[in-house]
């Protein structure tokens, strides 16, 4: 009892401060709603509208997933590419640093322009934003495996696709967890972005637009809120696998044979 | 039986017979002999420590005739095939000084997956009980099913053995493989190794540069000398067999640590005055 009150004591008081600290200051200072309303007002207006949120929701989650399963997937695959040939590595890196360093939100327009009404230029912001976490913590982990172990593994001739499938990507995946743990909250990010862009009738980065600009305040702060709970809840789904996959790993705490914190 | 085969192939063959061989690294484009003018015959069955000071290119050698690098010149040969053959048709078991396993793979796993490589050349599949037997003869029975990390480094050592051998290599490759560990546990490890290989009659080449190790371990002792690499001398070690715990108080044992210690400073010597 003792532990659980004090390991979830201090992350909910920092909660309780920030959310009853706006309460408070919104009924003392009598704030007017449309500048911000208060938390317990919005908190009863999206338990009020659950379906509007969760259809909504559900249109920018599936925006956010796809352009983060289809990071992973190409980061993978270039990454495998350039881990077996120094040419490709060396072609490759320019192209990955342009996207590394352009801010790709501007490119969302430009996806617009291409692709129109669809979920397509939200899809693909989504995958710019998660995709370089991605591509170069996978190329350090195909890379760095251990000598002796490449050594034995080469001492009966193990194939370069036996090297990869035994050693190498097991080898990658801590890094691609650290990696998702990023990637899933700047994949929402990017399909958030490409939805304030226009083009879709639907997803709470839509109707953030939408109630901005018909200043309807309790829509805008519910999509907030409503966006602030999925990267939560998104973020925690990628720690729970993590913790689930990487049993072996130093950085998954207990080993129940001996009980040895690492 | 893999080794059997092997001998049918090429009966009078040696196990490895290395001819004026010479190895070259280019070190930031200067070229560095590592190794130059080798000679060496293993006769197959025999137990040979190679032993040196650092730089003589010992792992070098070991490497050669494992077929992970290619000499820059001479000929080399495993059971009378290229090096590079033998390692096509799983003939070498290699173990290095870390334990080398993998850390997702529980214990019976990382035994297991070696035979599988390369389309279950050699003997191909090893049933689970054989494994588990092999464990149990090297007192890690109940951690079969562990993951690496839960065990001490001389405990995965014992795992990197019984991987080696359960893949029956008619040529054992070692390479320091007790060095990192503690002196008890060392000790523990050398009369382990006697005892797997007792059973095997395999062709065992180990890298040591403990004198006592060589002498404990070995049939012959091969002398290295640095700058570059070359054999200095060839000792036999005539310690009767099978040889357990004890041995190290025999006269002979003395005499031939004594008789190795001064070939190695000779080599020393030899080495630093090239």
């Amino acid at each position: 009892m003792m532990t659980a009150l004090t390991r979830y004591a201090a992350p909910v008081s920092g909660l309780v401060a920030i959310f009853g600290g706006c309460e408070l200051y919104v009924r003392v200072g009598d704030v007017s709603p449309l500048m911000l309303p208060a938390p317990s007002r919005i908190v009863i207006h999206l338990i009020s509208n659950v379906g509007f949120y969760a259809r909504n929701g559900w249109v920018t989650f599936a925006e956010a997933m796809a352009g983060f399963v289809l990071a992973l997937a190409i980061a993978l695959a270039a990454a495998t590419a350039m881990a077996h040939s120094r040419f490709v590595e060396r072609a490759s890196i320019p192209v990955i640093v342009l996207i590394q360093s352009t801010p790709v939100a501007v490119l969302a327009p430009v996806f617009l322009l291409w692709f129109g009404f669809s979920p397509t230029p939200k899809v693909l912001v989504a995958m710019l934003f998660a995709f370089a976490p991605f591509v170069s913590n996978a190329l350090t982990g195909l890379r760095t495996v251990d000598q002796d172990t490449l050594d034995v593994m080469h001492s009966v001739n193990a194939s370069q696709w036996e090297v990869l499938r035994y050693l190498r990507f097991p080898n990658a995946l801590p890094g691609l967890f650290s990696a998702g743990r990023i990637a899933v909250s700047l994949a929402l990010v990017g399909a958030i972005i490409g939805e304030l862009y226009g083009g879709s009738t639907a997803g709470l980065g839509y109707q953030v637009r939408i109630a901005q600009s018909r200043n309807f305040v309790d829509e805008l702060w519910g999509s907030i809120l409503a966006l602030a709970f999925m990267g939560i809840v998104l973020t925690l789904a990628v720690m729970s696998l993590e913790r689930r996959v990487l049993r072996w790993h130093s950085s998954q705490t207990t080993f129940p044979s001996t009980n040895k914190r690492v | 039986m893999a080794y059997l085969s092997a001998m049918r192939q090429s009966p009078d063959a040696p196990a490895v017979l290395a001819e004026d061989i010479a190895r070259t690294f280019s070190d930031h484009g200067h070229p560095t002999r590592a190794l130059a003018d080798v000679d060496l015959q293993i006769e197959a069955g025999e137990l040979v420590s190679i032993i040196g000071p650092s730089g003589c290119g010992k792992s070098t050698l070991l490497r050669l005739i494992g077929g992970l690098i290619e000499p820059s010149q001479g000929c080399l040969t495993v059971h009378g095939q290229s090096p590079k053959q033998g390692r096509r048709e799983k003939r070498f078991g290699f173990v290095p000084q870390s334990p080398a396993l993998l850390p997702w793979r529980t214990v019976r796993d990382n035994v297991a997956l070696l035979p599988r490589l390369n389309q279950g050349k050699g003997r191909g599949m090893v049933p689970d009980h054989e494994i588990d037997d092999l464990l149990a003869s090297v007192g890690l029975a109940q951690y079969a099913n562990s993951l690496p990390l839960s065990l001490s480094g001389g405990m995965q050592q014992r795992v990197s053995l019984v991987r080696a051998f359960a893949l029956q290599p008619p040529v054992l490759l070692m390479d320091e493989p007790f060095a990192a560990l503690d002196e008890i546990t060392r000790s523990e490890m050398r009369f382990l190794l006697l005892r797997l290989w007792g059973h095997t009659k395999a062709t065992v080449v180990f890298v040591t540069h403990s004198i006592d190790e060589a002498v404990l371990l070995s049939d012959r002792v091969v002398v290295m000398t640095a700058g570059p690499g070359r054999v200095q001398q060839e000792l036999h070690i005539t310690l009767p067999r099978p040889r357990r715990h004890g041995v190290q108080d025999n006269r002979l044992f003395h005499q031939h640590t004594a008789e190795l210690r001064r070939a190695l400073n000779l080599a020393v010597a030899n080495g630093s005055s090239r």
